[in-house]
């Protein structure tokens, strides 16, 4: 278990604060907040790396809060994964291992077993110069977890990789953690990469921790004005009419909208709830099957940074949207246009 | 039909105005370089290259700047470590001082350290321990005292391009601060430290002001190239003057074309 207690980190202007945290052994917890809340400082206070000015931080019930980052047992990926440029694949695993220099360890087998779990082995005698994003973030991992850390510290493992490796990834960390069973500490700006991968979330706003708990109680139960300002606020329907479809699919009847749902236990359903970045619109029907398809009317537009959110009547529902300002302009959105809308499928959640 | 991009002219003017400063210091250069050879006679050159002095010189001038680079980036490297990693108050201070003998004329500094000889510390220290004042040790010393702020300033540059982080993900592989250091910082600067380290030496090997006051410019016993030169346009032997000439721009290059080979394999951090 990691437990912290009145941590206080200064820099500059900012100020991390974090009165009382504990991350159960085991779990997968994930940091979710806006760049420059703090998350990384708070990564970086767990590894040992930053200067506490006041405060405790327990690891497996010892106190390390005056422990070198060396005697910690923690794995720590940064972001952009800063392997070492001057060592190839394997020498770059192999580094804490002759570092530690613990007989007990043999370099080559422990090497050759988190490589095959990581599937890397064929990189091995690579240089680190010449991996894609998607093999340094999967060296990085393994160069970390060959110590077998008690804590895995991830910053942003993700951010720098295109949709689709980001998305394999994030289940190749799942069954990292599934298999190994460490504790994994991992922050991110990414709600979706959260929700899926996370068995706790913290949000942290400003240097503080808002909120702890599971991502559907953090998702749809916000329990201040920071958590629902950065999250956003769902929509949220009223159904009735239940009815299974197969393939653990439900269809619902909110208001006169018939929505599937994916729900495959026999308990009915009676509110659903969809967060706006899930509502997909366009200005020409979508193609394909007419699931979750809907044609309303757009009826306002609040601007929101570089965002906007729309409001649309469906059949006498009032959903709002999200899309870029680049999308209104394109889609040439003014109130009273008639919109195509789809829901997906997979983000809609029982509430 | 000719393409008309806007601006083109004063982009043209621009473009002539910066490859003329080039073409100006590149026709000096050269032009310099014709006018030695030009001046030299050939059966006198040779000769001169292969005199005792000359020999002397090359060599006194390759020993003493070897060791003192040797000792000046021994010095440095922890100091620009230092300068660049850690934040302490007077910290502006310190850094300006540090800088201190790169803006400072070497004559000044030489005379300095000679008349710190001739305080009753240095005086001991030039009588009992180490004679610097009028001696080889001198030259070393007077290198040093130069080089050393020239060392410090590139491999700060070196420290500060490196990512903080390769020694924070070192730190949690099991490197105490020490071995973080010799194990990631230093091969990441090692193409900064070879290029830090070729310019401090030929910068070594060109220094005259500071010896000359300190070591003196004595015949076959302090006489560094520079000072053979500066001793041989003295007593009007130009050809001599002219081969001491060669040798250092030969030097020079062999050092620049070394550092251009060991920063084309640079990492990029």
């Amino acid at each position: 278990m990691i437990r912290i207690r009145h941590l206080t980190i200064q820099q500059g202007n900012f100020t991390l604060s974090i009165p009382h945290l504990d991350i159960t052994k085991g779990t997968y917890f994930v940091i979710l907040g806006h760049t420059g809340s703090g998350k990384t400082v708070f990564l970086e206070a767990i590894a040992g790396l930053r200067l506490l000015q006041a405060g405790e931080v327990w690891i497996n019930g010892e106190n390390a809060t005056l422990l070198a980052p060396e005697k910690r047992k923690v794995g720590y990926v940064p972001q952009d994964y800063v392997l070492f440029p001057f060592l190839n694949v394997y020498e770059n695993i192999a580094f804490g291992l002759k570092e530690v220099n613990c007989r007990c360890l043999n370099v080559e087998e422990q090497v050759k077993r988190y490589s095959q779990l990581l599937g890397i082995p064929h990189l091995l005698s690579r240089s680190v110069s010449a991996l894609s994003g998607g093999e340094k973030q999967r060296v990085a991992l393994a160069r970390a977890l060959v110590l077998s850390p008690k804590v895995l510290l991830l910053d942003e493992p993700l951010s720098n990789l295109d949709l689709q490796t980001a998305k394999h990834l994030r289940l190749e960390l799942k069954r990292i953690h599934q298999e190994l069973k460490v504790t994994i500490i991992h922050v991110t700006h990414n709600q979706l990469e959260a929700e899926e991968i996370a068995d706790q979330i913290a949000v942290i706003s400003h240097g503080k921790i808002e909120q702890v708990g599971r991502p559907e109680e953090v998702f749809f139960y916000p329990e201040n004005a920071a958590v629902s300002d950065f999250i956003g606020k769902p929509n949220i329907l009223n159904c009735d009419n239940c009815k299974s479809v197969g393939q653990g699919l439900v269809e619902v009847e909110c208001g006169g909208l018939h929505i599937i749902v994916p729900h495959d236990e026999d308990t009915p359903v009676t509110r659903i709830a969809i967060f706006p970045r899930d509502i997909y619109i366009s200005d020409i029907p979508f193609p394909g099957p007419s699931v979750n398809r809907f044609r309303g009317v757009l009826t306002e537009i609040m601007p929101r940074g570089d965002e906007v959110e729309i409001g649309l009547k469906v059949d006498g529902q009032i959903l709002r949207s999200e899309v870029s300002i680049s999308v209104l302009n394109d889609l040439g959105l003014v109130i009273g246009k008639d919109i195509y809308l789809m829901l997906k499928l997979r983000r809609i959640k029982i509430y | 039909m000719p393409s008309i991009l806007p601006g083109m002219r004063s982009d043209r003017l621009f473009n002539w105005a910066v490859l003329s400063a080039l073409s100006i210091l590149v026709l000096l250069l050269v032009l310099l370089v014709i006018s030695l050879i030009a001046i030299t006679d050939l059966h006198l050159f040779v000769g001169s290259l292969l005199s005792d002095e000359v020999r002397f010189a090359i060599c006194l001038s390759l020993i003493t700047a070897t060791i003192s680079t040797l000792l000046a980036v021994i010095i440095a490297i922890p100091v620009a470590y230092a300068v660049s990693r850690f934040r302490f108050p007077g910290k502006d201070i310190v850094d300006s001082l540090l800088d201190l003998p790169i803006v400072l004329p070497p004559v000044a500094l030489g005379a300095a350290l000679l008349i710190f000889f001739n305080t009753p510390v240095g005086g001991f220290i030039d009588k009992q321990v180490i004679r610097f004042s009028f001696a080889v040790p001198g030259i070393v010393l007077a290198q040093v005292a130069v080089v050393t702020a020239l060392a410090v300033r590139l491999l700060k540059s070196t420290f500060d391009g490196i990512d903080p982080r390769y020694e924070h993900v070192s730190r949690t592989l099991g490197c105490n601060k020490f071995r973080a250091f010799i194990k990631v910082t230093l091969p990441l600067a090692r193409n900064g430290l070879v290029s830090a380290t070729i310019i401090t030496w030929a910068r070594a090997v060109g220094e005259f002001g500071a010896t000359m006051m300190l070591a003196g410019a004595t015949f076959m016993k302090t006489e560094t190239l520079p000072i053979a030169i500066a001793l041989s346009l003295g007593s009007a032997d130009v050809n001599k003057a002219i081969a001491l000439i060669f040798i250092l721009i030969i030097i020079a290059m062999i050092a620049l074309f070394i550092m251009r080979k060991v920063m084309h394999g640079s990492y990029n951090l």
